[in-house]
């Protein structure tokens, strides 16, 4: 029993699901669903269709180069059923799944990181340039008029005096 | 007995799905990556007389026979071909990435491949404008 890869949005195909195309090449595509092997046939590009593992890889939205992305893989090797080692694999698969979800979380979020920052400076330079929409240029004119004619005025008494 | 749905779902969707049937089934283009590779079988042709322009005129990136050396030329200015060269510009796309993407592996980038213009390919040494030669 293998769980495959979908070819064209990556998902894992389990035994009795999808759809295989063996091409006149006899290479043989496997599709997850209905939805990808239609796409396929409309000869959709995956890197390019928004909803597929390789447009995400290809377009740095998710991690791509890890260590912990590098325990899974096609072993063509059998290997003899022993307790002790099925155990340790089943421990170690979970271990290695978390610290994989943690780093891609992680990657995420520092990417998103960016976004935060534009918006700040985005909202920043919206305000500086409708800043008349929340104080007018002509609040407090008429204030400062009237302080300019108290001083010279008084400057006006000073002089009189002296 | 009358209709159970009002709605005409498949109305219409005839030619669509002849389109995509095996039957019909267009070259991919991880194929005409490999045609490019050797292009000689394919522009050098011998006369078929069942193949459009008895398969003289035959476009590589397109996968297509044109009827006569015009057909051809003109079809090199169209911009379904310049859309094809552009699709060609990248490694294609196979089950291998498929399966990094889904994280057997770190996923590598596809690299750029160049796309010779396929008048540089084989250089011109028909006539003009070849019409059906008899065989």
């Amino acid at each position: 029993m293998r769980v495959e890869k979908c070819f064209f949005c990556s998902a894992p195909i389990y035994p009795g699901h999808g759809i295989n195309f063996v091409r006149n090449d006899s290479k043989i595509f496997r599709f997850c669903r209905s939805k990808c092997h239609k796409a396929f046939q409309k000869k959709r590009n995956p890197r390019k269709a928004r909803w597929t593992k390789a447009f995400r890889k290809a377009a740095g939205k998710e991690l791509t180069v890890d260590a912990s992305l590098e325990f899974e893989k096609r072993r063509n090797e059998p290997v003899k059923y022993n307790k002790e080692l099925w155990q340790t694999t089943v421990k170690a698969m979970k271990r290695i799944e978390e610290i994989k979800t943690r780093r891609q979380n992680h990657f995420i979020a520092n990417r998103l990181k960016k976004g935060k920052e534009l918006r700040k400076l985005a909202d920043k330079v919206e305000v500086e340039k409708n800043i008349h929409l929340i104080k007018s240029p002509a609040a407090g004119l008429k204030q400062k008029k009237q302080m300019v004619d108290i001083v010279m005025e008084r400057d006006v008494e000073q002089m009189e005096e002296n | 007995m009358g209709r159970n749905r009002l709605k005409k779902m498949h109305k219409g969707d005839k030619p669509l799905k002849e389109k995509y049937r095996t039957k019909r089934r267009t070259k991919d283009l991880d194929l005409i990556h490999n045609d490019m590779k050797s292009p000689d079988s394919l522009l050098k042709q011998e006369v078929d007389l069942d193949k459009p322009g008895a398969a003289q005129f035959y476009c590589l990136t397109c996968a297509k026979y044109f009827i006569n050396q015009k057909a051809l030329t003109d079809h090199f200015k169209s911009k379904p071909h310049k859309r094809r060269l552009k699709a060609l510009e990248v490694e294609p796309y196979t089950h291998e990435e498929a399966e990094r993407a889904a994280g057997m592996g770190s996923y590598i980038a596809p690299k750029k491949v160049e796309v010779l213009a396929q008048d540089k390919l084989a250089p011109e040494d028909r006539e003009g404008d070849t019409t059906m030669k008899p065989a």
